[in-house]
Parts: C-alpha cells; structure tokens; sequence
C-alpha cells in the first residue's frame, strides 16, 4: 500500500481509499458550536459497512470527560480508539492534578495522537468542552491532524452539503434555543442531501451546569423527543 | 465518509478544491471494464442407459452467496412444439451463465424446429449434437459461459448423452457431471457407473485381479444415482439445493420428475 | 517471544509473488444474532463452516464460551475467531482472578476491542459479545478493526441481512425469554434459508443472572434424508497390492507400548462427530 499522506506540487493528498474493505465507516455528519452558556455538539447517528446501516442509532458523541465531548468521522474503530485513549489520560490528568483539564488540553491530546498517527488513521474529530476557565470551545481536528479553533465546526461527508446554510444563519451569541435550532437545521439538511448520514439527531448541550443530552428522532419530524 | 476536510475527491469524483484536487492522473493503469457474465451455479448430470438417457439438474439459480430463486430449470426439451415442447425426443442441460444458457437453449432449439420443417423428419441427436458443437464453435472469442450436455436416444435407439465445453469441444460418454458440484460428482459416476476402481472379488492377486467391466445399469438404478449424487453434493456445495428436476428420454418420449432438494 | 511466527513472512512473500495463491481459510459465511430481553440475553448462531463454496463442516460450534456468564458468536475467519476468544476469555479469567470480582461484560468488550485494533483487521473476527454481570445484561458487536456497537438486537456475518430484517419487522421492546429465544432462532434461520454462507442448524445460548443455558442443535432443519441406495462394496473390491502384518509383539520394537486395562481408560471427553 502507497504512504497515505503524500506531498505533491500543489500540497498534500490524503487517500481516503485507505480504509480497508469491510471497515466500519462513520458516514456522518457532526457539528459542534459555541453560544452563549456553552457549547453544542450534534451528530447524525448513521454507521455503514458498504452500503449496508450496520447502526442506525449510533452515538457518535463520546464523552472523554465531564464536559469535555468529542464529534467522531471516519473509521468507527479508528476514532474509538482515538477516544478511548484520550478518556484515559484525561481522568489521570483529572485525578493528578486534582483539578478538571481545560478543553484546550484535551484537544492537544486528540491532536497529538492524530498528527503522530496520521499515516495509520481516517479520523476526522471535532471537540468541544466547557470549562470553568474558558468557558466554552470548539476545536477542530481534520484528516492531517492540524487543530483549529473556531466559533462552530462541521464534519463529516454531510457537512459537505451544509457550508452555506451554516455561513447564512450563524450568529455569535446564540442563546441555547437559537443554538439547538441552529444545530437541528443544518443537520437536517445535512442528513437530507447525504446518502451516508441519516437516522435520529444527537446533541449534547455543555454549560456550566454540566452535559445535557437531546435527542430528535426522525418519525417525529425531528421536533422531539429532545432533552432527556 | 470523513474526507470533508481532505480536499481530495471522495473516490476517484470530481474535486470542488483546486487548491488541494490531484492536477494529474494517479500512478498506474487504472482499468474500466465491463464483465458481462455472471455464475449462476448449481450443477448438472447425466447418464446414458441401454435404451434410455436421464439428464438431471438443482433448480437453484445463485449470485455471490444471495439465492436469485430456487426454481430455474436447467433443463431444456429440444424441438418440441408449443410451449409444452410436445414430441420433443432431445434434452439439453446447461450449466454456467444462465443468460447464456437460456439463449443458447433458445438458439438450438430453432433450429432443430427449422430443421424438422424443412426435411419433414427430426433430427438426429447425433446430428444436433455437431450443430450445438459447431454453434458453441461460433462464438469462440465471446463464448457462450456455460457447460452443456444434450441427451436423447440415437438411431438404434440406445441412450446417448454428449457433454460440451464452452467452445465446443464434445465427445459422447456414458456420464457426465458439470458446474459448480461436477468435481463433486463425477468421481462418484466414476465408481459407480463405469466402476472405476472397482475389481472382482477374487479374481486374481495384486495386479492380476480384475477391472469390474462397466455395463448399462437398469433405470431404477440410474435414477437413484443421480438423486444420491444429488443429496450429497447438497450437502457439501453452497451452490447446489432447492429442487432436483430430472428428464427421462426413452422411446415413448420425455418423463419429467420434480424432487425437493436441502433449501439452505 | 509471545504473539505470532512471521518467520515465514518473506518466503511466503516471494512464493506470492511468483502466483502461488495464499492458503484458504475456512471462513466468513455465517450468521450470527444476539438479542437482549428482560432478565438476560440471547445469543444464537447457524452451525454450516466454509471454504470458499464447499461446505467444510456442516455442523460446527460458533458460540464461544469466554466465561460463565459471558458468551460469544464468532464470525469472519474461524481460527482467528476461535483463538481470540480464547485468549481473551484466559486473560479475562486471570483478571477476575487479581481483582476478586466476576468479570463484567464491557470489559470482554473492550479487551477483545483493543486486540483487534492492534492487529489493523488482519485478525478477521467479527463477534457478538453477549453476558450478564453484576451491571446487568449486555450486548455487542465487535468488527474486526476494532470498533464496537451497543444494541438491543444484532446481527452479523453474511448472513447478517437476512437475520436483521427478520430483527426490523418483529422486535419489540418487552421480550420475554421464550420470544427472544424464538425471535433469534427464526432471524438465524433467514439466515440458514437465504445466505448459501450460512446452513445447517441453529444454536442458542440464552444467559441469564441465575444460570447460563447452552442449546446446542436447538433447531435442526437440515436433517440430510437417507439414501437411496447402499454403497457397501463386496469385500475384496480394492486391489491388494502388498500386505505386511505387524503382530501386537512386533510393535514394541518401532513404539512403546503400554498396556490398559479397560477401567484406566480415560473417560472420553468429547466424541467428535463424523458423518455416518
């Protein structure tokens, strides 16, 4: 097999046909945002193997610590792993220094682990965290393993479908009405144009009172039934 | 897929990112083809007896590992009329690609009827025989994908049975097995029909003893044959199961038998 | 050194190269099935192994034991699916051991999870983690790459379509424990009947907090009928071409030989089981 990060005259080229026949693909669709009290992180609930739905109501929302949340893309395998090491290290770090780590910190180790491995790994992720110093955030870490951090972030095959809507309706300073709104909306088309995303809608709301989940399923026209 | 961020097109479509969208073909032969034949597996036989031949095949037609239906003959009357195939005295049985099969049915079968029309008498098996030969011959560089075997009774009205490979190379033979279960099969009509390996019981030491000497088995026989060779290629080929249709040729016409195979 | 023999990996390399193919494992047709109801989980599987489209056992074991309460169906490459389970199932009992405490379910999972990971999918097992621990009852699948799904119902294997229509149309929440059983058993017989990967019987094992209930041959509805004819040949059918008699005196000088008298005979374990 070829490298799969190769430097060519007009910049890098990652070869998403890595992934190995019959590997489990988060087809996908996830977004994460920042508004007022916090942050929202959304995701469809599709997995495929092929074109075969091997879960349709998959959690790609992962909790890596208290409000510290992870959106996952790519291969299933991949990104649990990726997730699963992260949640380690971030409750030692949480027990050690006796004292929650920062969002920031969390995305340092999501992007360590994917730039280092970035030649082995289809995870694309996006995090985002509340914590009492910062507040909340978003950060994204796309196929390269760079990381950026921005005001909201889309990931995934659907999200391709979603640039404008998201550019015409965001707005700093949401309240958590107009977020899940926001949320709902952009995932809604997202899921509507992408053969690969689709299923129920998953959010989870990070504040300063902690995590809330929510959940719209797709035979209530994604209206409900919402926080749980 | 999470190749939002890669900029590459997701397999080998269009790019939207031209910063970032490969400018030049990638390293290496890249092949369109277009394949058109398919396996549709099962298996078929037959056995020539003194004055009878008996052709038989599963009714399970397959692609990969999903069943298309578990009723598809592969056993054809040739020249008969109507859609009955009333006075037809030739069966032929294919094997392989069902498309092909069908068509090559359709194919003799005309022209066996042309030939009856045009001579007033049937064909020979002998001569539609050399006529499949030569038809399977006529598409050597795009064959028919398919093993054929054609039975029916000859001149003296012994039981005769040809077997075909997809060119159309064919010899006449007491029995034939063909298609996914054929390796299966035919070592067991080996011993049992034309007693291969088999020797006479104290006939002789070492060396010396005695071939058992083949000789046309009564029809009862044959038929629990071919249901055995069946039953047990059921057992142990994926591709084989659902229905066994079996035809009879003897001089008082075709006798068609229809049996229950394994479904899974 | 532990873990696997790559000393072969470059001969076997230059044979590849030069168009000798790769040995064939028996494998990947299959179907498998859990499902959870009140009170427990069931797991079932068919019983038909394959290479490539010859049948090469057509009444095998594909439910797993990993410990008392947590049980396994394995599809994908039978060895790797045999021996992973094994080694997890050892390492999960010594951890049960050093901690004092059953071993729960997610942690079979995430065991079995992270040494298929390591492995990059080259260990071609696909299995349905199933148990009951002092959490409750349980239920998951792990691809071989090493990602994992938690569900009320699963199926996987080839004949993984077939089972999860039947799953799609007929699951409820609120099972009882008959038809959960019942519902698992007729989702591997889609399986049996549609998929030429999967055949022969059904196997069921149903867990519960009390007791763990293995069915094996719960449904057989392939039972091969008898036949037609009897292949009993006449003695002296095969040619003798040479005979050397070693008497029961003579063997002594190739092997040693020890003498039992019928009650020291081991009790056997496990007949295997032979077409008649």
């Amino acid at each position: 097999m070829q490298p799969t990060g190769m430097l060519g005259e007009d910049g890098i080229h990652v070869d998403m046909n890595h992934l190995k026949t019959g590997e489990v693909n988060l087809g996908t669709s996830i977004m994460a945002i920042n508004f007022r009290d916090g942050v929202i992180l959304g995701a469809d609930s599709r997995t495929t193997t092929g074109a075969y739905i091997a879960n349709r109501v998959t959690d790609k929302l992962t909790q890596v610590h208290d409000t510290i949340w992870c959106c996952r893309s790519g291969s299933a395998a991949d990104t649990q792993a990726v997730a699963d090491i992260v949640h380690y290290h971030l409750g030692m770090y949480g027990i050690t220094n006796d004292e929650p780590p920062t969002t920031q910190t969390a995305a340092a180790m999501f992007q360590e682990l994917c730039y280092d491995n970035k030649d082995q790994l289809t995870a694309g992720m996006i995090i985002a965290g509340y914590d009492g110093r910062h507040g909340g955030q978003v950060y994204s870490i796309p196929l390269g393993g760079s990381l950026h951090k921005q005001p909201y972030a889309i990931g995934g095959s659907g999200s391709t479908y979603i640039y404008g809507y998201c550019d015409a309706n965001w707005k700093d300073n949401m309240t958590e009405a107009e977020g899940v709104n926001f949320v709902k909306g952009a995932l809604q088309e997202a899921i509507k144009w992408d053969g690969s995303s689709g299923g129920v809608i998953r959010m989870v709301v990070l504040t300063a009172k902690g995590a809330n989940r929510h959940l719209y399923l797709p035979d209530q026209q994604y209206e409900g039934p919402g926080m749980n | 897929m999470a190749s939002v961020f890669a900029g590459a097109p997701p397999n080998g479509a269009p790019g939207y990112s031209f910063a970032q969208t490969p400018t030049a073909a990638p390293a290496g032969i890249r092949e369109h083809s277009f394949y058109p034949y398919t396996d549709n597996g099962g298996s078929t036989l037959g056995i020539s007896g003194a004055d009878f031949s008996i052709l038989a095949g599963d009714t399970r037609s397959t692609s990969g590992y999903s069943i298309n239906t578990r009723y598809a003959p592969k056993l054809f009357k040739i020249g008969g009329e109507g859609p009955e195939s009333k006075g037809a005295r030739i069966v032929l049985s294919v094997v392989g690609f069902a498309a092909d099969g069908e068509a090559l049915k359709e194919r003799l079968d005309t022209i066996v009827k042309m030939y009856k029309y045009q001579h007033g008498k049937p064909m020979s098996v002998a001569a539609c025989a050399q006529r499949l030969s030569h038809i399977l011959y006529g598409k050597r560089f795009f064959p028919y994908y398919v093993t054929a075997i054609l039975g029916g009774l000859d001149e003296e009205g012994k039981g005769a049975l040809y077997s075909y490979d997809p060119v159309g190379s064919y010899e006449r033979e007491q029995c034939r097995a063909a298609g996914a279960a054929a390796s299966l099969i035919m070592p067991f009509l080996d011993n049992q029909v034309n007693f291969k390996n088999q020797y006479i019981p104290g006939s002789g030491e070492g060396h010396a003893l005695q071939q058992r000497v083949p000789e046309p088995l009564p029809r009862k026989d044959v038929e629990e044959l071919v249901k055995d060779a069946f039953t047990s290629a059921v057992e142990r080929h994926i591709e084989v199961g659902d229905g066994l249709q079996m035809m009879i040729i003897t001089k008082d016409g075709i006798e068609e038998i229809y049996e229950e195979l394994k479904k899974d | 050194m532990p873990g696997f023999d790559f000393s072969n990996h470059n001969r076997n390399a230059a044979l590849h190269a030069q168009g000798v193919p790769l040995p064939k494992a028996t494998s990947t047709g299959t179907t498998i099935v859990g499902c959870i109801y009140d009170g427990g989980v069931v797991i079932a599987a068919d019983t038909r192994a394959t290479s490539g489209p010859i049948v090469a056992d057509k009444n095998c074991e594909k439910l797993h034991y990993i410990a008392p309460q947590i049980w396994c169906a394995g599809a994908g490459t039978a060895a790797d699916t045999e021996f992973t389970t094994a080694i997890i199932s050892s390492n999960l009992e010594l951890h049960a051991l050093s901690t004092g405490r059953k071993p729960r379910v997610v942690t079979c999972m995430t065991m079995l999870k992270q040494h298929l990971f390591r492995y990059q999918g080259h260990i071609g097992a696909y299995l349905v983690v199933a148990g009951v621990d002092p959490t409750g009852a349980h239920l998951f699948t792990v691809h071989a790459h090493g990602s994992t799904d938690k569900l009320p119902y699963v199926t996987m294997g080839s004949g993984s379509l077939a089972a999860m229509s039947v799953f799609e149309t007929q699951w409820k929440s609120a099972l009882s424990k008959d038809d959960a059983v019942k519902l698992c058993a007729d989702a591997i017989q889609a399986g049996i009947f549609n998929d030429l990967g999967s055949g022969s019987n059904v196997d069921v094992c149903v867990i519960t907090a009390e007791k763990t209930t293995l069915m094996r041959n719960y449904i057989t509805p392939n039972v091969r009928e008898s036949k037609a004819r009897n292949y009993r040949f006449k003695r002296g059918t095969t040619a003798v071409l040479n005979e050397k008699v070693i008497t029961r005196e003579e063997i002594s000088k190739y092997v040693t030989v020890h003498e039992l008298d019928e009650q020291s005979v081991a009790g056997v374990g496990e007949v295997m089981d032979v077409d008649s």
